[in-house]
């Protein structure tokens, strides 16, 4: 189950922390409590990092990353590029991007090995995307939204997409991706699943208002649940309660 | 949708009413009023009053009419359940009669805002003010037992359970005493009253419980008895609502000891007069009291009664509440039919393909060779127990710890992952030497820096700098020489502004026309320019010559030349100032003539004329009318009343 979390009264944590299987940002808030769940959950595998990004909390919409490395708007002060230098490891590359869709993390939806990028990023950022990530990179909208970032999430073991991504759609994303895909939501319906679900390889959160439903959606797709890789939507026992919760 | 009656707002009694309106007018409307005043003020006074009042109570009136919901509109569920609670025919009347209040009031207040125009003293218009607001109040009067009947109906409605008509509903129900309650105090946390007398449970409670991942409500009815529809009481007929109007899953309890004081075949001659109810619902049989009695232990007549409602498609289930055997039997069966009935129908209709979408599970066809594995975290993570005494502390603990949030302050600093710890906190200035140091910070920048050097120097080795020396002309030179002179002189006529402006701060700005140049000044800047001009009419001699006089004359109009320099000269046009060819020299400055007031400002005699005329005809308006204006004299009242009359603070004014 992921671990469901609010940050100052919001759900859509997305928006206020980046998880990626070498690091966590988190934005800095006013009480430690949204840090704290990262702190619980994670314990020290990875390093966790406060900070914002041009004097915002919303760290999870401007910056994107995995395991190899970090991408940063170019509105991120130097201060706060320095700060995340120093308490990032040497093997995570940090490059600040000069691109016009300075929300990273709407645009850009990526695992350790495979990106999604907005139709209008620039050429160069996407160069910069391949090298800085080491991922390859497809221009992609996710049932015709172009902020990829916002209504697709991704990890190594699956994704899950916006709610009105066609069949055909989400086969042909699943192959450019090599993860499975399912359509879902969170956060009792909604559909900005990158607002409301953080996850890496071993862990997930999401807004405190998701569903059980919904969680057992997040768990099957991501693989958390060890017993077998038995999809939710396979399987009759949660297939039905879906069904039932969909309006 | 979701019904919530709660908000609706408290319905006054009809002396409150009357109060509260009363009041607000009375505050919300001037109160002073003198019959000495013009009559068409009192009478505005007034009808501002009746009008007032009158808007306030068809506010108030209206009010109640949008809070209080329309049967119609409702769910049947709740249409129904307020029949038996409140009768439909009350409810309507009152409501009814609400609406026909308010619009007689808008009628008394029309009829005398009329008569109100026609007031022809102080004293009439006040009665009729009081006539109409009487009116009104005594309208209200005549809704007291109304408004007492809608405040009634407000407190229990906001009482009802939120029963949300449309979700998945288990329904709970069957003859006074089997159980029904104790069993809904199992699977939900609604602590309804349980009694070993019939009818405990009067009206319908609600309660929620989980299974499946999904969240579930559970209703418990009053127990009915098996008689003819017209008979039942109101307490039963909340319970034939529910089960009339909710897509739900009947659960119908028997309680075969017939410990209850009913026997098995009361209760399933109950089960098959209310069966029409079930149709298109799933049914479940629960035989309650299973500590008492066991089916196998039922007499074959028993058992056959049973079997009779089996038929119908019921599933029976025995449970005991007291031993808590076969209640989550009864909660799993219940669920697991009315989910499969509720996932059908959903796949059956117009959005199933919606749902299908999100029910494919895309799998990725292989596009290449490369292994994408998943990422272990290094090392186990050891999972967090809030209760454990030696658990790691969190962030939040050290918060706790000092002083709450807004009061502690998090050291960024202390997770820093350097070479040596001992930088941590370190001060590293953001700029240095003009330069910002963050530009600087690449590990690569010596190699970067020996690269470029060496491209330089590649570039210098191959000639790529070298200028081949061009020969200027002639006229290039001159032309430099021009460009330096040229921006000497700017620097120079800058700096000066620059010194005017400072020396001029205090000063008023002044017209060109009055800014003294003398002539040697004008001489020698014009031969900056490039232009001599000593040698006409005379050399510079003429420039000492006279003031100029403003001449009215109109060909000599222009001669405000206050350098007094013939400046026609050099362009060598014919001279202008035929003047003083007429005139000797020495009497120029006696017959300088100042112009008429009226006439400053303007270039000549015609535009005298001009001016003037213009003046007569913006006039000509405001002097046939005779109107007042501002330069008129005007004496204001020189002992305003109210600073005159009235008590004083020290002593009163003999007036009174």
């Amino acid at each position: 189950m992921p671990v469901r979390a609010q940050f100052e009264n919001s759900n859509d944590i997305g928006v206020f922390a980046r998880l990626t299987n070498a690091y966590c940002l988190v934005g800095i808030g006013a009480s430690e409590n949204f840090y704290s769940v990262f702190q619980a959950e994670l314990g020290n595998s990875i390093p966790l990092v406060r900070t914002t990004i041009a004097d915002t909390r919303i760290v999870g919409r401007m910056t994107v990353g995995n395991r190899h490395g970090l991408l940063l708007p170019n509105s991120t002060t130097d201060q706060e590029m320095q700060h995340i230098r120093n308490s990032l490891p040497d093997s995570v590359q940090i490059t600040r991007l000069e691109e016009r869709l300075s929300a990273l993390g709407n645009v850009i939806a990526c695992n350790d090995y495979v990106a999604l990028v907005h139709p209008d990023i620039d050429r160069e950022t996407e160069e910069i995307i391949i090298d800085t990530l080491k991922v390859e990179v497809f221009r992609q909208t996710v049932a015709g939204e172009v902020l990829v970032g916002a209504y697709c999430v991704l990890n190594n073991n699956g994704g899950l997409v916006h709610p009105n991504t066609s069949i055909e759609d989400q086969d042909e994303l699943a192959s450019l991706l090599q993860v499975p895909l399912l359509a879902g939501t969170v956060n009792r319906g909604s559909a900005v699943l990158g607002g409301g679900l953080i996850v890496n390889d071993w862990a997930s959160f999401a807004g405190a208002i998701t569903t059980p439903s919904e969680s057992a959606v997040i768990d099957s797709v991501f693989q958390f649940q060890d017993s077998g890789h038995t999809s939710a939507v396979n399987d009759a026992w949660v297939r039905d309660s879906l069904i039932d919760s969909m309006n | 949708m979701s019904y919530n009656f709660k908000k609706i707002q408290v319905v006054p009694s009809s002396t409150d009413f009357v109060d509260i309106v009363l009041s607000k007018t009375q505050r919300k409307t001037p109160t002073v009023i003198h019959k000495g005043y013009a009559i068409s003020r009192i009478r505005n006074f007034y009808i501002r009053k009746c009008k007032f009042s009158q808007q306030t109570f068809h506010d108030k009136l209206s009010q109640i009419l949008a809070d209080f919901p329309q049967l119609d509109d409702v769910h049947p569920f709740y249409g129904d359940l307020m029949n038996v609670l409140y009768d439909r025919d009350h409810y309507k009347l009152a409501l009814g009669q609400i609406n026909a209040a308010r619009q007689q009031v808008d009628n008394i207040a029309k009829d005398y805002l009329r008569l109100l125009k026609y007031g022809d003293s102080l004293y009439r218009c006040k009665q009729l003010k009081r006539a109409c607001l009487g009116r009104m109040c005594t309208l209200m009067a005549r809704l007291k037992d109304t408004l007492a009947y809608l405040e009634q109906v407000r407190q229990h409605l906001a009482r009802l359970p939120s029963i949300d008509p449309n979700t998945r509903t288990l329904l709970i129900t069957g003859y006074p005493n089997v159980g029904k309650s104790s069993f809904m105090n199992k699977v939900t946390r609604a602590d309804v009253e349980v009694q070993p007398y019939a009818f405990t449970t009067k009206s319908l409670f609600v309660g929620h419980m989980d299974y499946r991942y999904l969240r579930w409500q559970v209703i418990d009815s009053p127990g009915i008895l098996d008689h003819p529809l017209e008979d039942r009481n109101t307490i039963e007929m909340q319970s034939i609502t529910a089960l009339a109007h909710l897509r739900c899953c009947v659960l119908f309890f028997i309680d075969v000891s017939e410990d209850c004081g009913y026997t098995l075949a009361q209760q399933v001659a109950l089960f098959h007069s209310i069966r029409p109810l079930f149709t298109n619902k799933p049914v479940v049989l629960v035989l309650s009291k299973l500590d008492l009695m066991r089916y196998e232990q039922l007499s074959d007549e028993g058992k056959a009664q049973i079997q009779t409602c089996l038929d119908t498609g019921a599933t029976m289930v025995e449970a005991s509440t007291l031993t808590e055997e076969g209640v989550m039997d009864v909660k799993q069966t219940a669920c697991d039919k009315l989910l499969a009935m509720r996932v059908e129908n959903k796949l059956r209709n117009k959005k199933a393909e919606d749902i299908t979408s999100r029910l494919h599970l895309a799998m990725p066809t292989k596009r290449d060779d490369v292994i994408r594995m998943p990422i272990r975290p290094e090392g186990e993570i050891v999972p967090y127990d809030p209760k454990d005494p030696n658990r790691v502390l969190l962030a939040k603990d050290y918060e706790r710890m000092g002083g709450g949030a807004g009061v502690y302050n998090v050291d960024l600093r202390a997770d820093y992952l350097l070479k040596n710890p001992e930088w941590k906190y370190d001060a590293i200035p953001e700029i240095w030497d003009g330069k910002n140091i963050i530009d600087f910070v690449d590990p690569d920048i010596e190699e970067k820096l020996l690269a470029l050097e060496r491209e330089e120097e590649a570039l210098e080795a191959a000639g790529f700098y070298d200028e081949d020396e061009e020969i200027e002309d002639e006229e290039l030179t001159a032309k430099r020489e021009l460009a330096a002179q040229i921006r000497a002189k700017k620097d120079v006529l800058k700096q000066r502004n620059h010194i005017k402006a400072m020396s001029r701060r205090n000063k008023a700005p002044m017209p060109r026309t009055k800014t003294a140049v003398s002539a040697t000044e004008f001489i020698s800047t014009m031969r900056e320019l490039g232009l001599d001009i000593t040698d006409v009419n005379g050399g510079e001699r003429t420039s000492r010559r006279e003031r100029s006089k403003r001449m009215r004359d109109g060909e000599e109009g222009g001669s405000d030349a206050e350098m007094a320099v013939d400046t026609d000269g050099p362009a060598g046009g014919p001279a202008k100032r035929s003047r003083s060819m007429v005139r000797s020299e020495s009497r120029a400055r006696s017959l300088s003539m100042p112009r008429e007031p009226s006439a400053m400002g303007l270039r000549d005699s015609r535009q005298v004329l001009l001016a003037a005329n213009q003046i007569s005809q913006s006039q000509r308006r405001l002097k046939t009318d005779g109107r007042r204006g501002e330069a008129d004299r005007h004496i204001p009242t020189n002992m305003p009343r109210h600073m005159f009359s009235g008590k004083r603070k020290q002593g009163t004014n003999d007036r009174r």
